[in-house]
């Protein structure tokens, strides 16, 4: 292909581009009908673009251009309820450590497999969390909260998982993050991104949002011969088709140029691997390139260890930690210190350890905060000594609410205001997590 | 609120209003065919052209009785061996294979569901195995069901899918898959172990309508029900909790641990036929086979016919086809990345040329979108509603699987036969088009979709075939037809 072809070629791709991001912005925004004049524009800023301009997405052309100050909420659902009890570990009489001695029987962790946390006293964090606490500890940038739960969470994983992503309601047909955008006003294609299969609850609603498997391929399928006519028949063929594939379409579509600008950004860490490592590589290629993320979502699933616990979660802490201290390296501590990672699960596990040598379903869990923006690292919240008397039907009683401390780094770190339609009838007081600064 | 139930499928289509999601339009044929296979060919279209919508449910439905279990396709079938064998000489082949602890049996699970949603003629019967096998969910590649997973899709689902629901929830209770992945076989009086308890109540009967006092009666009346060396199922009455139980209103005195068995299939009878089971699995099959958001009318019509059917399958599924609310849902479903998978194989009519790698391709192209049957994780199956498979990434995928499949990209498989799929000579470009796109949508495309694709080509409509870029893109005129709405919705 001569040079000619080729910049005919990539004026043509960048001009669908535009065109997508519009026809994106349309469905999006409920505004009707693609119109010529919005087409023409688009060829005219593909122009533009060829230039060498910064033409990012639609989104940045019409809406929002990323600042390269933005703050970012990175939640990681753990999937399948994490033993709160053996991450972050009541490790001296007036927590609880006597009682939990008489009934956890193995899945108390002995002393060497702790980390004493300095300035929080009596508790002891997992040994497989070591590589996060050497790199944010001292630098005020790990905090935990133990005993979350809220009234309305189960001791089923479904329900209780799809009452905390809908924001403390089983009836909402929207996730709480989702709500968080339609507050924050347009953002580019890249502002909400989950790795995974699906969007999880959390961001589902009518704001966009962008689910890829990975970034490597997250790209348009053929060759340069025809990418551009076929990009542009699958937008027409869609034209003026409601539900989500009306949205999804023009969005995906609309998403693939800035998708190849982030692949071109390089990670300066080395990542352990596994998908929720690659998830993270991901996001930090993201991060790096300025591209508008403010929202973003992962999984990490297998923490339902009704069975063999000590092995099981110890492996995956294991796994969890590395990846996460990459991601943190890799973004290094300037760029973090914009970047918040939230730790979640749907509830803790049953004090009482059963049979196989693994604890059944419980109720407060445990969340973890790493990253920029916290106020200080320690334990945060209430907590009430272990004993027969303060179980809330054998497992340790929901005393922090998960929507304090979401709802808390919401305010504070994404500049969101009133918060009463993120949390209807939750109304958030804030433990003190997180900072303006 | 009260839905009519007709007296048939032709009768439930004369009541209708012609209506469909647009761009499809209405449709009976392939409406039908889109609900109830996965996929149309053009066989079946022409049979209920011929002899129209009851008799195709009618023969499907003995179909599901003469070709049961893995019969569907004798060439998948010839390919799975290890499925009729019990855990037990699973183990021993696998042994004598160098690899005790291998996964072929799980394998061969994937590539016969595969297999036989993509080539069985008894489809109606493969759209209810997939359906009850997500009820029912146990994930298969997993460590732990190496040698015994297959049992449940075997001797529970596809045993009882056309069959009676309480029949399966019993098989279910005691069968090696399910109990060794919701740690039943683990739970004994000592240490109950809840994990099948909440599940039996929450997924597998009657939703979040339990307390948790339910869950702990359940789990211990249960227990006892495990596993010896070789894999069986064995009630041990010395592991058995005595003491009264109560489950929602069942009651049992429990006394004797030798009586634990018949009180815990007389709890799971009890579930099985309880309102609200009957309303939570019409509410499923409902979503499965008419939209996302099923009235409650059609709903309560299809509990009550599971109720007064005395938990039978097959009556739920005559009632939603005999609806009009059926009937005016067409493309009210978005296909879930798998269904899309093997709808373009069957709607392309692709050759195979081998039938094994074909199938590993199957297996590779769905796991790529998170998608393979039997593979979701966790014990309430993959979701079934399109605001839970929304993905930029998947969509991407998707259309690269058109491409693909049309192209014969891959292992075992050919490329699309676009000469057949023009169903003769087009007369020009444009001719081709609209031949194309109704072998590979059903319908005729409107003429918007057909300059689209006019546009996509870059000539003109009355370009002669000899001189037509089509010549070199047929198969990618195909996958962009395919990427369009018409085959993303059913």
């Amino acid at each position: 292909m001569t040079p000619t072809n080729d910049l005919d070629t990539a004026l043509r791709l960048r001009a669908e581009q535009v065109r997508a991001d519009l026809c994106a912005q349309d469905a999006a925004w409920g505004t009707s009908g693609w119109t010529r004049r919005r087409f023409l524009a688009g060829i005219g800023m593909a122009g533009v673009a060829a230039l060498g301009s910064q033409l990012v997405t639609s989104r940045a052309a019409y809406a929002a251009v990323p600042s390269g100050t933005e703050r970012t909420l990175l939640v990681v659902f753990l999937r399948g309820a994490a033993d709160g009890l053996r991450i972050l570990a009541p490790n001296n009489s007036a927590l609880g450590l006597d009682f939990l001695k008489t009934v956890r029987g193995d899945l108390v962790p002995a002393d060497s497999d702790l980390i004493a946390l300095p300035g929080a006293t009596g508790w002891g964090l997992n040994k497989k969390l070591q590589p996060l606490f050497d790199a944010l500890w001292a630098s005020g940038e790990m905090a935990f909260v133990p005993a979350v739960s809220s009234p309305g969470v189960s001791r089923s994983h479904f329900q209780a998982q799809a009452f905390l992503e809908r924001g403390g309601t089983d009836r909402a047909t929207s996730g709480w993050l989702e709500r968080v955008l339609e507050l924050l006003g347009p953002g580019t294609t890249f502002r909400a991104v989950t790795e995974g299969w699906s969007t999880p609850d959390s961001l589902i609603g009518m704001q966009p949002s962008l689910t890829l498997g990975s970034l490597d391929d997250f790209q348009f399928p053929g060759w340069d011969g025809m990418r551009a006519q076929a990009q542009k028949a699958v937008l027409d063929l869609y034209r003026g088709v409601g539900g989500p594939l009306g949205t999804d379409v023009p969005v995906t579509i609309s998403a693939l140029g800035t998708a190849a600008q982030i692949r071109a950004t390089a990670n300066t860490a080395t990542y352990p691997g596994g998908s929720f490592s690659d998830a993270l590589k991901d996001f930090a290629k993201i991060l790096k390139a300025d591209v508008g993320l403010q929202v973003a979502t992962v999984d990490v699933g297998g923490w339902d260890t009704h069975t063999n616990e000590v092995n099981e979660l110890d492996g995956l802490l294991d796994d969890t930690a590395a990846a996460l201290r990459a991601f943190m390296d890799d973004l290094g501590p300037a760029r973090r210190s914009r970047v918040t990672v939230a730790v979640m699960t749907e509830f803790g596990r049953r004090v009482y350890m059963n049979d196989s040598a693994g604890a059944d379903h419980g109720h407060g869990g445990l969340i973890w905060l790493l990253g920029g923006g916290l106020a200080s690292s320690g334990v945060l919240g209430k907590w009430n000594g272990l004993s027969a008397a303060t179980l809330d039907n054998g497992d340790v009683a929901g005393l922090n609410s998960p929507f304090d401390v979401l709802g808390e780094l919401v305010q504070k770190r994404l500049g969101v205001g009133a918060l009463s339609t993120v949390f209807p009838g939750h109304t958030v007081a804030p433990i003190g997590v997180a900072t303006t600064a | 609120m009260t839905t009519t139930i007709y007296p048939s499928l032709a009768s439930a289509i004369s009541h209708s209003v012609h209506t469909a999601v647009a761009p499809l339009t209405w449709n009976p044929v392939e409406h039908l065919l889109a609900r109830t296979t996965f996929g149309a060919t053009p066989g079946d279209r022409a049979y209920v052209g011929r002899y129209g919508p009851d008799a195709f449910y009618k023969l499907q439905v003995g179909r599901g009785a003469n070709y049961s279990t893995y019969r569907g396709n004798r060439y998948v079938n010839a390919l799975c061996p290890l499925l009729a064998m019990n855990p037990y000489d699973v183990r021993q082949w696998l042994i004598r294979n160098g690899n005790e602890y291998g996964w072929e049996a799980m394998d061969q699970l994937t590539n016969a569901t595969l297999g036989l949603q993509t080539w069985s003629i008894a489809q109606l019967y493969e759209v209810l195995v997939d359906f009850f096998s997500n009820h029912l969910n146990v994930p298969n590649h997993n460590g732990d069901l190496w040698n015994t997973r297959h049992t449940h899709d075997r001797d529970v689902v596809r045993r009882f899918a056309m069959g009676s629901y309480t029949n399966m929830l019993l098989a279910s209770a005691k069968n090696p898959a399910m109990l060794l992945y919701l740690n039943l076989a683990e739970s004994n009086k000592t240490a109950i172990n809840e994990n099948y308890g909440r599940e039996l109540l929450e997924l597998h009967t009657v939703g979040l309508r339990y307390t948790e006092n339910d869950v702990k009666n359940a789990a211990r009346l249960l227990s006892g029900r495990t596993l010896d060396d070789n894999f069986r199922y064995v009630y041990d009455e010395y592991i058995h909790a005595t003491g009264k139980v109560t489950v929602l209103g069942f009651t049992d005195a429990n006394l004797r641990a030798e009586d634990g068995e018949r009180a815990g299939d007389n709890m799971i009878r009890y579930l099985a036929a309880h309102p609200f089971t009957a309303t939570r699995l019409a509410q499923k099959l409902c979503t499965r086979l008419v939209s996302d958001t099923p009235s409650a009318g059609l709903v309560n019509a299809v509990a009550h016919a599971y109720l007064a059917n005395r938990t039978q399958i097959l009556p739920m599924v005559s009632t939603i086809l005999r609806s009009a609310e059926f009937w005016q849902s067409r493309g009210r479903k978005v296909r879930r990345p798998a269904e899309n998978v093997v709808a373009t194989v069957r709607t392309t009519g692709v050759g195979v040329s081998n039938l094994p790698d074909a199938l590993d391709t199957l297996h590779w192209v769905t796991a790529q979108m998170g998608n393979t049957p039997l593979e979701w994780p966790t014990p309430d199956g993959y979701p079934d509603v399109a605001s839970a498979w929304r993905s930029a990434g998947t969509l991407l995928r998707t259309w690269e699987m058109h491409l693909g499949i049309a192209g014969g990209w891959w292992n075992g498989l050919r490329a699309a036969n676009i000469a057949a799929l023009y169903g003769g000579v087009p007369a020009n470009s444009g001719d081709a088009i609209v031949r194309l796109g109704r072998t590979l949508t059903g319908t005729t495309l409107s003429s918007t979709h057909r300059s689209v694709l006019q546009t996509f080509l870059g000539e003109p409509a009355r370009t002669p075939m000899s001189r037509s870029i089509l010549q070199w893109w047929d198969s990618l005129l195909a996958a962009t037809i395919l990427d369009g709405p018409h085959h993303a919705l059913r």
